[in-house]
This record gives C-alpha cells, structure tokens and sequence, in this order.
C-alpha cells in the first residue's frame, strides 16, 4: 500500500468514528434543549391563558398552538407565547411537523420534509388529559403507556433514546392536579436545523475539514519522494555490492536513515571482508594440510611397495622398510592430529575447554601411544608418575597432544639405542606440577634453541618436516602452554639431548 | 585359565575385524557387535571388558554407556576418532574407565585392554612378595629366593620403597627424599651408593632396574 494511501485510510478510519460520536452528542444535547424548552413552552402556555381556554372547552381543546417568532429551537426557551390568538380552534392537526404559519389547523405534513434551517418552523401541539390520563377532546392521541409510566408522580416525562429522531415529545404534569387539563402531552421538533446544539448548523463546516485532508494528503508529496530517492540510493548501493555509501543530504530523519544505512553496510562490508579473509586461511590450510600429509603418505606407499615387490620376488621382509612404513603411518596420525589442532588454533575459535585432568593417566597414554614406535626404534622409553595422582585444571586434549608431541619428537629425533624419559612430579608441597621429557638424542644447537624459546616456532618453519625444523608439533606445544598459562622450558639435557619442561598450577580433581 | 570376555562395539567392519583378530589372538574371547544396541543383563555372560566405539550410526555410543553404567561395574574402554574435549570429559563422567583416540596400534590396544584388566595384586601389608623377592615388612625380614638377606635399615627402606609399586619406576628424588630424608642433590649419588650395596645383597638375580633418566624399579615381570 502507497503511504498517501495508507495515510488517507488511517485518517477515515480515526476521523469517520469521532465525526459519528460527536453528532450523536450534538443530537442529544440538542433534543434535550428541545425537550426543556417544550415543557418549559408549555407550562408557560397553560399558566398564561391556556388552562382558561382548555378547561372552557376540554371537548376542542389541543391541537397546534401559536409559537413565538424566531430561529431555532433556542427560541423556545425564551419564554411563553404572548399571544392571545393562541386558543385552539378547529380541528387538532394530524401530525407535530407543521409549517409554521399564522393558520392553527393545517394538514398533516410528509415524513422527511424536514423543516429547513431558515425555514419556518412547525409550532408545537399540546393536548390536555385528565389526571387519569383521559382526554375530554376525542382528537387527541392516547398518551403512550410507556411516556405515563415514566411519568408517575413526577413533573415531566421524556422518552428515552428519542435523540436520534427530530420529533420532540414531553408529557407535563401542571401544578394542579384536579381538572380536565391537569396533565399535558407537548409534540414538537427539533427545529430548525438537523446539526446545531454543538456542530455548526449548516454543512458548510465540512469544506474545511476536507480541504485539510487534502492538504495534509499532499503535504506528504516531498516525503514520499524522499523516500523514494532513498529507495533508489539503497538500491545503488546494493547493485555496487555495497562498497559506494548510501547518501541522502539533508539533516532530516530520512537523511539520518540514510546515515544509519551507510554505517550498517559499512559492518556488512567489514565483517564480509573478514570472512574472505577466513574463508582465504581455510583454503590456503586445506591445500598446505594436503600436501603435507600427502608426502609421508606417498612414503608410506613406496615402503609398502618395496615390500611387496620383495615378497612378491619371494625375499625376505626387510626389516628397516618395515619400520620405516610403520614409522610414516605414525607421522601421518601425529599430523593429522597436529593440523587439526593448528586448524583450530589459527581459527581464533577454540574454546579451551578446561577441567580435571588426571595428569597420571594422560602420560600413562602418551607412553603407550609412542611405545610401538620407539620400540620399533630400539628407543627405551619409560615414564615416572607419582603414586598420588596429579590433577590440573586443564584441557584434556590439548594438553595430550602437547606432551604427546614433545615425547614424540624425542622419539623421531633419536638415533637408535637411545632412551627418551617422561617424567611427572609435583613441586612447591603438591602445588605445581611438571612434566618433563628429557632423552640422550642429537639435541638442538644452542643457538636454535634460544631463538625457539624467545618467539616458538611459527610459519613454514613449523611446517618443516624434521629433523631440521622442530615442526608443527613444537608449535602447537608453544602454543597450548601458552592457552593454559604453563611455562615452558627448552634446554639441553645432562644426557646431551633435550630436556623440555612443561609446568603448572595443580588443581583438585 | 579362563579367556576373559571382551565386548567390541564397532560398526566399522575392516577395524572390528583386526581389533577381535588382536584380542583373539593375546587370549581373549571377543564378542563383536557390528551396530550399537544397549547391553541387556544376559546378554554376555562373564563380561570382563567393553571397547566401545563412541561414533556409532543409529544408537549414540554415549547413550549405550549410560545404560550400561547404570546397571554394571564392567570396565568400558572407549574408541574415539574425534578430538574433542568436551566428548572425552563426557565420556569419562558416564563412567569410560579409560579412551583411546584413532589410530592406534595394536600394541598399544592390547596394553591399555591388559591395563584395564589388571586386578590389584593382593598381598598382606606385612608381607611383600615380588618374584624370588620376600619382604616382611613386620619382621624387617627380606628372603631372596629363599635366602635370608641382611640389610641396613636404609637398604631395607629403599627396597620397601620400589616393593611398594613393583613394575613402575621411581624416581631419585622421590627416593633421596623419601627414603634418606635429604633433599640435597648430592643425597641422590648417596642413593645410588645404597642401590649399588643392595643390588650386591640381592645376587645377580636382583630385581632391582635402573631406568634411564628417572630413577629405580623393582621388576615385577609383567610391567614392559
């Protein structure tokens, strides 16, 4: 729906009730003046000379009465009719809407030839009643069964719910009470006008209401066009995939809008650009991990090759090829578990799940995990836990992975013959704990070793396939000592390999 | 001796098939269930262990666990192929007495299966038996292979020490400082004096092990 359309609908639909409620008071309260001002006509009447007249010849008596000159209905209020020839004669008319005019005894008018504003006006009819509500004059209607009960010993009875009908009607008891014409039944009208006790009496007062409606329908010409440049502004900017602003001059709500828009796009911008970016790492990770668990993968197929080429030629298993392709299958798991590590760690998403971890049980996994491999390397690798176990509030996961590598990669680095220890104990009276794996393999150069401890490793370096580099593993080490808040420790072993010590707070189970 | 019972569940057929291979061939008899459905009371009987894998289709592994932790003790190992920690703590809180992350060797299954299974080994505190090894603990008396063996007090506090937890290596420290009371580095080449005494005391059968870069263990012929 057009907002001129929707504007002009609203404003009948709030306009047409309260034009209904404020004619409906109008008629009320200017048939009550109507009422008021018969009754007060009458009892005037009949004080004057109409109890003479009526009580002289109850059989004629009633019919129209002379009304004063004047306009409105405000006119009966003003006093009693001053004239004398007044005196009902003749037959009573047919009907409360007469034309006003010098002759009592006119014929009935139509229904619904209202008497105009201007116009003359019908006088009122008065017929008299005995105090049994009996009427000596035979034209004189039956007083209404209703209108004399409400009556009773009262003064006055009205109809109720007459407000919405010209015709006034009021039964007048008059202050004696014995007689012919002690009670008296008034007819009138709400004459002149069909509007008048609060809204003006001609229609005319409609012409500026509806000129204000126009005005208001067409006040909205220059903000729907706003709108509409708005529209167009959006739009533009969409078709550029919002990279241009949304601009609105002006320092109206619709230019603030404008405003609001140009932020909005600018966040929509920003967090698409950071999703490119993210969208971009993931890619660029996918192709790195690829490649990388690739190359041990295709090792791995060149030893099962060569071992099948062996058996198929019926010679024996070479015991090093083996142990080679045993070796890469154990690489491939460590770094499939590493990137998928690295993965969420470069995410920025991880959520370091902490809780109790039973230190104890997750070295005891590790050894267990690595002994097949070091075994196959003539590497001795033995733990030490204490026999209270250790607790650390920590995440499960990343912690074992961390050890894990560091095990891992004093396993891999090793010649054979060599041993790789991973111990854990408790310090400072069981509030700290530390693991430490120390082995007698080649080591790291002094050098290298500080540079690690200062920045970790990071970048293609970390990718590195060892020896050379210390690899991803290392990394992800650094990385989740650093989550958790543990301290990590590189140094040369007394056994002149590596001693790495990862240390931290304990906590209760 | 009996085989004990294995339970697998595991709907991967090449995997569930090497896992009951391993299992049967180190002496156990494997009951392998290739979907997930909750363990009724009856349904194996003499149940020694559960390998549960976590990541079944149909019924969630994790909901099998509850039910069987509900109504039994039976030690449940669990198989896992992710690498979240919230699944391994939840695991664990329904009452997984142990989980492995895939890979895995079969070495390293047969040995967490054999960890799990592994009863306390009963003895009278007084009384500390670990191969030809007799430790009375009451009388201060210790036999090797039958022969009554003289110790120092400290010899004879250093052996109790490792006879405590035979097969696991303990380390110098721990020893200097639990068995001679200093926390001084020298204390630890003074152990090695004492170990070196005992070592001549025991024969050349002793039980006593260095290990490398930790400490001492007394063998106790099952631990690798």
């Amino acid at each position: 729906m057009k907002l001129r359309l929707r504007l002009a609908l609203t404003t009948l639909a709030v306009a047409v009730p309260m034009l209904l409620g404020v004619w409906i008071a109008d008629a009320v309260s200017r048939h009550r003046a109507a009422e008021v001002a018969l009754a007060e006509f009458t009892r005037m009447h009949m004080l004057g000379r109409g109890r003479e007249r009526c009580e002289a010849d109850p059989d004629a008596w009633g019919g129209e009465m002379p009304r004063p000159p004047g306009p409105g209905p405000g006119e009966l209020e003003r006093g009693p009719p001053r004239s004398d020839d007044d005196a009902p004669r003749g037959p009573p008319p047919a009907g409360p809407r007469e034309h006003a005019g010098p002759r009592e005894h006119a014929g009935p008018r139509e229904h619904g030839d209202r008497p105009r504003h201007g116009g003359r006006v019908a006088p009122p009819q008065l017929y008299a009643y005995d105090p049994e509500l009996h009427a000596a004059n035979p034209a004189a209607p039956l007083v209404p069964a209703e209108l004399a009960a409400r009556l009773g010993d009262d003064e006055l009875a009205t109809w109720p719910w007459a407000w919405w009908s010209p015709e006034v009607e009021v039964l007048v008891r008059m202050p004696w009470d014995t007689g012919p014409c002690a009670v008296v039944l008034a007819r009138g009208t709400t004459v002149p006008g069909w509007l008048g006790a609060i809204l003006p009496a001609t229609s005319t007062w409609l012409v500026p209401l509806f000129a204000l409606f126009a005005v208001v329908l067409a006040a909205m010409g220059p903000i729907v066009r706003r709108i509409r440049r708005l529209t167009a502004e959006v739009r533009r900017s969409a078709a550029t995939g919002y990279a241009s602003p949304v601009a609105l001059s002006g320092r109206d709500e619709l230019a603030e809008l404008a405003r609001a828009f140009a932020e909005a796009g600018q966040t929509v911008r920003a967090e698409l650009a950071e999703k490119d970016r993210r969208e971009q790492a993931l890619r660029r990770f996918l192709a790195d991990t690829t490649h990388d668990v690739m190359i041990p993968l295709t090792v791995l197929q060149g030893h099962l090759s060569a071992l099948r080429e062996r058996a198929g030629a019926g010679q024996a298993l070479e015991l090093p090829t083996l142990i080679a392709a045993m070796d890469e299958a154990h690489y491939i798991a460590a770094l499939v578990h590493n990137l998928a590590l690295a993965a969420r760690l470069d995410a920025g998403a991880l959520q370091l799940q902490r809780g109790p971890v039973d230190l104890c049980a997750l070295v005891e996994r590790v050894v267990m995990r690595h002994r097949p491999i070091a075994r196959q390397h003539a590497v001795s690798l033995e733990r030490a836990t204490p026999e209270a176990p250790i607790f650390a509030d920590a995440d499960v996961t990343l912690l074992e992975q961390a050890v894990s590598n560091l095990v891992y990669n004093a396993i891999r680095h090793h010649r054979s013959d060599g041993h790789v220890a991973l111990i854990l104990d408790s310090h400072d009276a069981g509030a700290h704990f530390r693991v430490r794996v120390v082995d007698d393999g080649p080591g790291i150069p002094a050098d290298e070793l500080a540079r690690i401890a200062e920045r970790g490793v990071r970048g293609n370096e970390a990718r590195t396939r060892a020896p050379e580099g210390q690899g991803l593993g290392l990394d992800i080490v650094h990385r989740v000592a650093a989550l958790h808040g543990y301290s990590l420790h590189l140094q040369a072993s007394e056994f002149g390999g590596l001693q790495v010590d990862l240390a931290g707070p304990c906590a209760g189970p | 001796m009996t085989r004990e019972r294995v339970l697998l569940i595991e709907d991967d057929h090449e995997l569930g098939t090497q896992i009951a291979d391993q299992l049967g061939r180190a002496g156990f008899a494997v009951t392998w269930w290739k979907e997930g459905r909750t363990i009724e009371a009856g349904d194996v009987p003499e149940l020694a262990l559960v390998i549960l894998d976590l990541m079944l289709p149909g019924t969630y592994g994790m909901d099998i666990l509850k039910d069987l932790r509900a109504r039994s003790e039976v030690p449940v190992l669990v198989l896992s192929a992710r690498s979240d920690t919230a699944d391994k703590v939840r695991a664990l809180k329904l009452g997984a007495d142990d989980y492995m992350t895939k890979p895995f060797w079969p070495e390293e299954l047969l040995e967490r299966v054999k960890a799990r299974l592994r009863r306390p080994i009963l003895q009278r505190v007084e009384l500390v038996e670990v191969g030809p090894l007799r430790i009375d603990l009451a009388g201060h008396e210790v036999h090797m292979a039958g022969r009554a063996v003289e110790l120092t007090r400290v010899e004879f506090e250093l052996l109790t020490a490792l006879a405590r937890r035979p097969g696991v290596a303990i380390t110098r420290k721990w020893l200097a400082e639990h068995v001679l009371g200093s926390e001084l580095p020298s204390s630890e080449r003074t152990l090695d004096v004492h170990v070196s005494r005992l070592r001549k005391k025991l024969g050349p059968h002793s039980p006593i092990e260095t290990v490398w870069a930790i400490g001492y263990r007394l063998a106790a012929g099952r631990e690798p």
